[in-house]
């Protein structure tokens, strides 16, 4: 008679989950903020002028080149050098706050100004981030 | 057709896209150790500061003429590279990167579709600097040699405006006419003087030039770059990047290193570069070099050299680090002021069909690198190092003028005023 020798596993393997086929891709935060990868890039608000439609001191800025800015939209502008949040008035050619005390800025031929970007969204974290200082100024 | 996009001055351009006030002002960028010039902007360029000369040597003119200076940014060149690459991909089915600022598409039967490569290149032009805030010059031509021609054209010639299509042979006279022949690409410097002495002076004297005598007297490269600036395409790239044959790691110190320990360390960091890229291209090592000299311009310069064979080719750090140390006693001496080190990979060989050696057995440790590998390419570069590498380098990269790391650093991201 001839035997053959079989080797047995007789380790555990337990059950594959009844929800293994209907799993999906998970979540993904910079899919619901950022439309446009290539074209956005991030930064911190400094001032308080933008309150009124809830950007504070510190909260993070998403800013969308990529986008056409329309009229009262969030934009980012290079204001005479430096970067700007403001709403932009397409009609009346200026840049608004959000806030009392902050009249509005009348773009001159002689300003250098250019749109930057909209500020598709703005992040503020209740606890402070352990990557971003959100009092820092 | 082909398309060359390329940035002007790309790495003055980067440091202007988050630091607005720069945009007119002069600016320029110095390499490692903030030792040469080598990016100035448009209006640098208008102050004639030489590209390539030391910067000590213009340093007072920069501080007369108020032209900013910047150190090499590289870790927001890269991020900036990569997302300017992306946007021009966008506009054709093939790209190929050709550098950290230059990338050809193909147009593979495009004529259908696009009917004013113009409009198109325009098109392209706009959208990257909308999108990237990086300046750019497009030449589309009918090869590759002719497309650089056409983006050297865009750059050079303002009326212009950044884009040069060739798409007849009026446009391909007009460029190649305004081109001398050292700046047609492939053509070096000793070919061009030997092409000036034989009254070649343009690129169109260039593309007139008989093929057969380019071959004869010069090379089949030379030839094929006759026949590319005819339109007939000769340039190819391959599919596959095929592994390198060499690799080396090397840089100056941003201060001279006269200890062994220092040294050692500074050539510890080279050996985790260059294992870390054996390993990426699945190569090993037979032949390394362990180098390390003074500077060129010393009073008596000093270049030392060691060699070390790997019975066992290798890729694990560990192994190559070893034999460093053994090497280290022929390469340091005392009382040298160490400008400069590195170490090469010279004989390299593939992974997959290394020859073995019956009485030496390989000691690499493979599970350990890709650990390590993992790590560091999860968590950023040098998460996980060997003590070898030292932990304060004394000897690091001057960057004195650095700007921030605006993309990839949540501490460094721009404020922007409310």
């Amino acid at each position: 008679m001839i035997f053959s020798l079989v080797k047995i596993e007789a380790g555990i393997s337990g059950f594959e989950s009844p929800a293994a086929q209907y799993k999906e891709l998970k979540l993904n935060i910079d899919d619901l903020l950022i439309e446009h990868p290539n074209a956005t890039f991030l930064g911190v608000a400094n001032g308080e002028s933008m309150n009124g439609v809830g950007i504070f001191n510190g909260d993070v800025l998403i800013v969308d080149r990529a986008v056409a800015p329309r009229h009262m939209d969030v934009v980012v502008a290079t204001f005479n050098g430096n970067f700007s949040c403001k709403i932009f008035d397409g009609i009346n050619k200026c840049l608004l706050s959000a806030a009392d005390n902050y009249p509005p800025i009348d773009i001159k031929q002689s300003d250098s100004f250019i749109i930057e970007g909209v500020v598709t969204s703005s992040i503020r974290c209740h606890r402070p981030s352990r990557f971003i200082n959100v009092c820092t100024s | 057709m082909y398309a060359l996009v390329d940035a002007n001055s790309f790495y003055a351009s980067c440091e202007m896209v988050f630091n607005p006030h720069l945009r007119n002002k002069p600016v320029i960028v110095l390499t490692n150790n903030d030792g040469c010039i080598c990016a100035t902007n448009r209006l640098a360029k208008a102050l004639n500061i030489p590209k390539f000369s030391p910067y000590f040597k213009i340093k007072q003119q920069c501080e007369q003429q108020n032209v900013v200076v910047k150190s090499s940014n590289y870790e927001l060149y890269a991020d900036l590279s990569h997302k300017m690459m992306n946007v021009i991909g966008r506009y054709a089915s093939e790209q190929y990167i050709y550098s950290i600022d230059e990338s050809f598409l193909h147009f593979k039967n495009y004529h259908h579709i696009i009917d004013d490569f113009h409009q198109y290149a325009t098109t392209i032009r706009r959208a990257v600097y909308k999108e990237t805030r990086l300046p750019v010059c497009v030449g589309i031509a009918p090869t590759p040699t002719l497309a650089k021609a056409a983006n050297h054209i865009a750059k050079k010639l303002k009326h212009y405006r950044g884009v040069a299509v060739i798409t007849n042979e009026q446009s391909r006279i007009d460029v190649l006419s305004n081109m001398a022949v050292g700046d047609v690409w492939g053509i070096g410097r000793k070919i061009s003087a030997r092409l000036v002495a034989q009254n070649i002076h343009t690129a169109l004297d260039l593309a007139n030039y008989p093929t057969g005598l380019a071959r004869r007297n010069f090379s089949i490269d030379v030839e094929k770059t006759v026949r590319e600036l005819n339109t007939k395409q000769c340039i190819h790239w391959d599919a596959v990047k095929s592994p390198k044959k060499q690799i080396y790691s090397t840089r100056s110190f941003g201060q001279r290193i006269f200890e062994k320990e220092q040294l050692l360390q500074s050539l510890s960091e080279h050996v985790s570069i260059v294992a870390r890229k054996l390993r990426d291209q699945s190569s090993l090592v037979k032949y390394m070099t362990i180098f390390a000299s003074t500077s060129p311009f010393d009073k008596h310069p000093t270049y030392k050299k060691a060699f070390h064979t790997f019975i066992a080719p290798t890729n694990d750090t560990s192994v190559m680090l070893a034999a460093v140390d053994h090497a280290i006693d022929n390469v340091f001496s005392n009382n040298v002021a160490f400008y400069r080190a590195g170490i090469g990979c010279l004989d390299l060989v593939d992974e997959m069909y290394q020859q073995q050696d019956l009485f030496t057995p390989n000691t690499d440790n493979g599970e350990l690198m890709k650990c390590l590998d993992h790590i560091n390419g999860r968590y950023g570069a040098n998460t996980l190092k060997f003590a070898a590498q030292g932990i304060e380098h004394k000897w690091a990269m001057r960057r004195e003028f650095l700007s921030p790391h605006y993309t990839t650093r949540w501490t460094d991201i721009p404020k922007i005023n409310c």
